[in-house]
């Protein structure tokens, strides 16, 4: 996948779990969290709905690294690779 | 044989929850659900032509759609749920009344019981002020050991007649303790009660239940209804799997009860894995806190006679208020009086409804069912079912004529049809915070876990998935 590509997808999880989200003006290399006004619980969303699509498993000590867009892409970068 | 990576007990609200959180991401789930209907001590049956619901005055924690940290909203998206598509009737007002003492009035907006109190209690309006700013900064989510809300109030109120009048609402909502309540569990139901407010969804709890199960149903989760767990078999400090009433057993990974703690205990048949589960015996961990609720459906005639504006009230007659199981069957000297009808935006229906909640003594209602004379336990209930009706009158200032129907049920009814040892609604004094039990794959979620109501229990059954299972394997 390429880096749009990875954008997408995390964005399209995000309007699936809040269609009300605004995703516009998001800054990549600011907090997703504090952008979006998502919590803990909406956050584990997106963890698993890459599990549920990618069968990628991301464990707890690796959340930190899906803080913004930017970290997100390049976490997933290599993992999505295989997928 | 069969085998789930999670096995649910029990098809009530948390347990829909659960099931709901687990299958949206593709996971195979059974709930196993003992009674012929899903929905638990929040169910409803038919009578009259009419749908009487069991266990429904309001709905706790309302918020505006925008205010998405808010538990019901984090709630609906938890289930997928989109909130346009619910509608939300908010209550008019409700009132807290010790009569010839002091009243006060409540409503969605919590400035109106600011105003109240500054009316009623000018001596108290700044410490109430304070009291509410350190109750803003406090998190009852944390674990921690238990802390004496009664202490802890009273420390900033002084005036004991307010602290009571507080108490009232907030412990026939959700103590599940005797006269005193843990603190965290105090700051969730002050939030969720005062300062977020009440609501009914359109429609029915029936609706509510069938939004609920399609949604599960939507992601392929199972469910067996009137498939009870007889027991629960362990190996190795795990859970392995279940045996059903039909006699079937199922295997799992992971093992949720909503069916309460002691009532859990009851499910481990050798001792040894009893005694791993829990130490003390069911009866020590069972509450003694039950109620008796009854339901009137009255003419139209009637409604001329009724509040039009209040939604709950709340009352207390005695010198002291008093949360604890009386010694008589019912203790009306206290107790919720519910008007259905009063919720802004319902429609107009040919009866009118209204329900009323006692605190009750299990024991006594239990004797009278027991006995040989079937006759006994209906006459108990006629004789305090009047008693009840002049108390109300007194309350609402109108005796309650033009009966249409009513019906009543009793510690003994709550405990047949939920399987809440001695009917206790609030379950066990004694909550699992985290969920966590002694054996590594078994967790504790709804009433026995510490959310209690129809919103807490929804989101025990979410957090408990979220927290213990989902993305642990
Ligand atoms: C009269 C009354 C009025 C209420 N009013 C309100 C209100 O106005 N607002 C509000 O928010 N809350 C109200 N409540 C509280 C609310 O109903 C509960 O807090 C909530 O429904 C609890 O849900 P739960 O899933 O934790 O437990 P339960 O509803 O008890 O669910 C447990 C389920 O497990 C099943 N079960 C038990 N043992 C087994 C077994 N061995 N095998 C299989 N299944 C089993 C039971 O049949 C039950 O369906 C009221 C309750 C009552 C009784």
């Amino acid at each position: 996948m390429t880096i749009d590509e990875i954008k997408n997808v995390i964005l399209e999880i995000i309007q699936d779990i809040d269609d009300e989200a605004d995703l516009t003006n998001l800054d990549p290399s600011e907090a997703l969290r504090d952008q979006l006004d998502l919590d803990s619980m909406d956050f584990l969303d997106i963890v698993m709905e890459l599990r549920k699509r990618y069968q990628i498993q991301i464990p707890e000590a690796d959340y930190p690294q899906l803080a913004t867009l930017d970290s997100c892409v390049n976490y997933l970068m290599p993992r999505l690779e295989a997928a | 044989m069969r085998k789930y990576p999670l096995l649910i007990i029990g098809g009530g609200l948390s347990g829909l929850a659960a099931g709901i959180r687990f299958a949206r991401f593709g996971q195979k789930v059974l709930i196993l659900e003992k009674h012929s209907k899903i929905g638990g001590l929040n169910s409803y049956y038919h009578r009259q032509g009419k749908l009487l619901e069991t266990g429904l005055h309001a709905v706790t924690n309302f918020a505006r759609p925008e205010d998405k940290h808010a538990p019901l909203n984090r709630l609906l998206r938890q289930l997928k749920i989109p909130r346009r598509n619910l509608v939300l009737h908010e209550q008019i007002f409700s009132e807290i009344i010790f009569p010839g003492r002091a009243s006060l009035c409540f409503s969605n907006d919590f400035n109106l019981l600011l105003q109240q109190i500054k009316e009623a209690f000018p001596g108290s309006t700044l410490s109430f002020t304070d009291f509410v700013a350190a109750l803003d900064q406090y998190d009852p989510f944390v674990l921690k050991a238990n802390i004496s809300a009664r202490e802890y109030v009273s420390s900033f109120l002084q005036d004991e007649l307010l602290v009571e009048m507080l108490f009232c609402p907030i412990m026939f909502y959700g103590s599940s303790e005797e006269d005193d309540m843990d603190l965290s569990q105090f700051v969730i139901l002050f939030r969720s009660i005062f300062q977020e407010g009440f609501f009914r969804p359109q429609g029915t709890i029936k609706d509510l239940l069938e939004l609920l199960l399609n949604q599960y149903k939507s992601f392929d989760g199972e469910i067996e209804l009137s498939a009870g767990v007889d027991e629960i078999f362990t190996e190795n400090n795990r859970i392995s799997g279940v045996r059903t009433s039909a006699g079937e057993e199922i295997l799992c990974d992971n093992l949720i009860s909503t069916a309460g703690f002691p009532e859990t205990r009851k499910l481990f048949h050798s001792a040894d894995s009893a005694k791993t589960f829990s130490n003390s015996n069911a009866e020590k961990i069972s509450s003694r806190l039950s109620f008796v609720e009854s339901i009137y459906l009255l003419g139209q005639s009637e409604i001329k006679y009724l509040p039009k504006d209040r939604t709950i009230i709340f009352y207390n007659l005695a010198d002291k208020f008093t949360y604890h199981r009386p010694i008589d069957p019912i203790d009306p000297s206290s107790g919720v009086i519910c008007f259905p009808n009063n919720f802004q935006g319902t429609e107009k229906d040919d009866v009118v409804q209204l329900r009323v909640t006692h605190l009750a003594n299990y024991d006594a209602w239990r004797k009278a069912y027991d006995n040989k004379d079937k006759s006994m336990y209906r006459s108990m209930k006629k004789f305090w079912m009047e008693e009840s009706k002049k108390v109300v009158g007194e309350i609402i200032g109108n005796c309650i004529e033009n009966i249409v129907y009513e019906d009543s049920f009793t510690p003994v009814t709550i405990e047949r049809y939920t399987s809440k040892l001695q009917g206790a609604v609030y379950g066990s004094p004694d909550k699992i915070k985290d969920g966590r039990t002694n054996f590594e794959n078994l967790y504790i979620a709804g009433t026995d876990q510490g959310y209690l109501g129809i919103i807490g229990s929804m989101l025990s059954g979410v957090s408990m998935v979220n927290q213990h299972i989902l993305n642990k394997t």
